[in-house]
């Protein structure tokens, strides 16, 4: 280009040499005609340029010059369509300036760091949720364990295991309320975890009362034989009942059969509504 | 007329094909393009002057654009490539400019 620019430069002190030199450029297709045309325009007025370009331009000339910056200017138009359309395609991060850059990095870095506090938090609370949710299980297993419990002292589950059974048969009618009371108590005393007599179950609050040729149970009527069925330790629970002075000698001597027998497996099935307390309400939690 | 058809397939080559730049060369495609259009508006000015060479313009045309290249390679490598290329442009944009103006003033004689 230089060397372009250096001939085309001293242009204006150039006029006589160009007709020296004007055969190479533009002549090798019409040799003649150009070099008649300058020759008649040199004496004239030159050719000017634009007649120049409107010649180069309008007969379309096959020409070795033609060819050649046709190639060359094939190669500018490829270069040029494949950068235009890089820089298009490629996001603005491309043509920023190194400032923008940095700060864009800048930017990202500081949400990179926003993103992964949050991160951090959301990872806190799932593993709080997590360990809250295992206690809540364990606490709701141990309510359940509990709950199981506490049913069978309130009588709302059934339950087994081992204990005494024990009969009574009392044909005097000499076993009342209080006599009933006694042995229960007796038995509570050694120990009894579960009991139901004649299918009533007997509970914390339980209460005998004496009826006609019999004893009412919590509302229900039993007769004798007075069958107790009783949860607990059976080396605790029988000696209990047979101590001098207990309830077996109590109601011998009232002329009763009473008849203790130990049993591995003692079955209470016997069921208690559970009753909501109108007025006392649990003040743990 | 040739030559304008030359430059008329070649965009639209580049634009249809999409041909992959290797990453080696794509830093000085920029360059390189516009030293390519310094050359092409010297040699539109050496036409209209009446001067244009066909051997001049191939030699100037890839003296052009190989020492453009040069350039940027060089400041790459000095670590001022950003600078360098753009007095690269200042510079040729400053004869682009002027070679404009020339072949304005035979175009338009103004």
């Amino acid at each position: 280009m230089s060397d372009d620019s250096n001939d085309s430069k001293p242009d204006g002190a150039l006029p006589p040499e160009r007709e020296e030199p004007s055969e190479p450029p533009e002549a090798a297709g019409a040799q003649g005609a150009d070099k008649s045309a300058d020759k008649g325009d040199d004496s004239g007025p030159q050719l000017t340029g634009r007649q120049r370009l409107a010649k180069a331009v309008w007969p379309p000339r096959v020409t070795r010059a033609q060819l050649i910056v046709a190639l060359l200017l094939f190669v500018l138009g490829l270069g040029l369509a494949i950068q235009v359309r890089s820089t298009s395609e490629n996001s603005a991060l491309r043509g920023a300036r190194r400032e923008d850059l940095v700060r864009i990095l800048d930017e990202l870095d500081d949400r990179t760091k926003r993103l992964e506090d949050e991160k951090r938090k959301l990872d806190g609370q799932r593993t709080q949720l997590e360990t809250s949710s295992d206690q809540a299980e364990e606490a709701r297993k141990q309510t359940k364990e509990k709950e199981a419990q506490l049913g069978v002292l309130a009588g709302t589950v059934a339950a087994e295991g081992p204990g005494i059974h024990m009969t009574i048969k009392d044909r005097a009618g000499a076993t009342d309320s209080d006599t009933l009371l006694d042995a229960v108590q007796e038995l509570r005393a050694a120990g009894a975890e579960a009991m139901e007599v004649n299918g009533v179950r007997v509970v914390a609050d339980t209460h005998f009362t004496d009826s006609g040729g019999g004893v009412d149970v919590d509302g229900h009527k039993i007769e004798q034989p007075y069958r107790f069925e009783v949860i607990g330790k059976p080396a605790d629970l029988e000696p209990a009942l047979n101590i001098p002075g207990g309830v077996v000698q109590t109601l011998k001597n009232k002329q009763a059969t009473v008849d203790v027998t130990r049993s591995g497996k003692i079955t209470v099935d016997a069921l208690r509504q559970a009753k909501r307390p109108d007025y006392a309400r649990s003040s743990s939690r | 007329m040739i030559a304008v058809l030359g430059l008329v397939v070649g965009v639209v080559a580049g634009l249809v094909v999409r041909p992959v730049v290797p990453l080696a060369v794509e830093p000085y495609l920029p360059i390189a393009v516009v030293a390519a259009l310094d050359a092409v508006f010297g040699g539109l000015r050496a036409m209209l002057d009446g001067i244009f060479d066909d051997k001049v313009f191939v030699v100037s045309f890839l003296s052009n654009v190989v020492v453009a290249a040069l350039i940027v390679f060089l400041g790459d490598k000095l670590g001022v490539g950003a600078q360098l290329s753009t007095g690269v442009v200042v510079v040729l944009g400053i004869r682009i400019f002027s070679n404009a103006a020339a072949i304005r003033r035979h175009v338009f004689r103004a």
